[in-house]
């Protein structure tokens, strides 16, 4: 379905739901829940967190959605609620991490060229216990970014916003994003190669 | 040489983006097909981000989703602009 299309059944089911219809609630929700619970569980790594985080996004939504401005997409718009309980979740924990990347860390020094061992996703596809693992040593690299970065790279890598629907959701410049992407690539690469060599050598 | 690899490697990402003009991705190309180290480097940032995207799918249970469709009917139904 493409973009035209989809804004124009969001602001439907937006119109039917300021109407009074708990249908077109249920069916915004729907359309959407997979995204915000997946978005919640890639930034908390724990699925009660991203229940909390879809609960507060939709209840916000449709609680607020009476200011909703026609030239808005909705799904930016709930990613912007669900950024927000994301930022306030965060605020809570204590043990998250908390780091600077800084890109000459990756930069080959004295003439050194590092080699990232990544596998290919489509290396085995049989063996599910061999992707289950990889599946694990991303979302614990994913994880193991800084706040800052994590919300970048969930929001372009995994979501597939824009530069710059991304820098309008977290309310920060095109350059920061493109800057905080970068480093949280490098970063991931690097983390994911040398878990995956040592899986490799155990 | 050296000065490109740094300047390509610093703009890795907008180049995979698409975010480069025409002209600096063809001399950043011309810079790749002489430098196998700086390929090794696009490719393994190319595969991470891939491998990522692979990995993004998540099995939500369904007893969450209807947890939360509950609480939206049980709080959206005292609102007063709904029957």
């Amino acid at each position: 379905m493409n973009e035209r299309a989809t804004e124009s059944i969001d602001h439907h089911l937006i119109s039917e739901f300021k109407a009074g219809s708990m249908e077109a609630m249920e069916k915004i929700v729907e359309r959407y829940e997979d995204r915000i619970f997946t978005f919640g569980l890639k930034m908390c790594g724990h699925l009660q967190d991203a229940e909390d985080i879809a609960q507060e996004t939709f209840l916000n939504a449709f609680k607020y959605l009476k200011d909703f401005r026609e030239e808005t997409k909705l799904k930016n718009w709930l990613f912007k609620i669900a950024t927000t309980a994301c930022i306030r979740k965060r605020r809570k924990k204590k043990c998250e991490p908390n780091h600077e990347i800084s890109l000459d860390s990756f930069f080959p020094q004295n003439g050194d060229h590092p080699t990232y061992d990544i596998p290919d996703v489509s290396d085995d596809p049989s063996d599910s216990m061999l992707r289950a693992e990889l599946k694990n040593i991303i979302d614990a690299a994913i994880h193991s970014l800084s706040h800052k970065y994590r919300l970048v790279f969930n929001l372009r890598d995994i979501e597939g916003f824009s530069t710059e629907e991304t820098a309008d959701i977290l309310g920060i410049s095109t350059q920061s994003v493109k800057t905080r992407l970068h480093r949280a690539r490098l970063y991931l690469r690097e983390r994911i190669s040398n878990a995956y060599k040592e899986g490799i050598v155990q | 040489m050296r000065e490109d690899c740094r300047k390509d490697f610093e703009r890795l990402s907008e180049y995979l983006d698409g975010e480069l003009d025409d002209a600096v991705c063809r001399e950043i190309e011309r810079h790749f097909r002489q430098c196998p180290e700086c390929r090794e480097c696009v490719d393994s940032m190319r595969k991470t981000i891939q491998l990522c995207k692979e990995a993004a799918i998540e099995e939500i249970p369904a007893v969450a989703k209807e947890r939360l469709r509950a609480m939206l009917r049980g709080c959206l139904a005292r609102n007063h602009h709904l029957s």
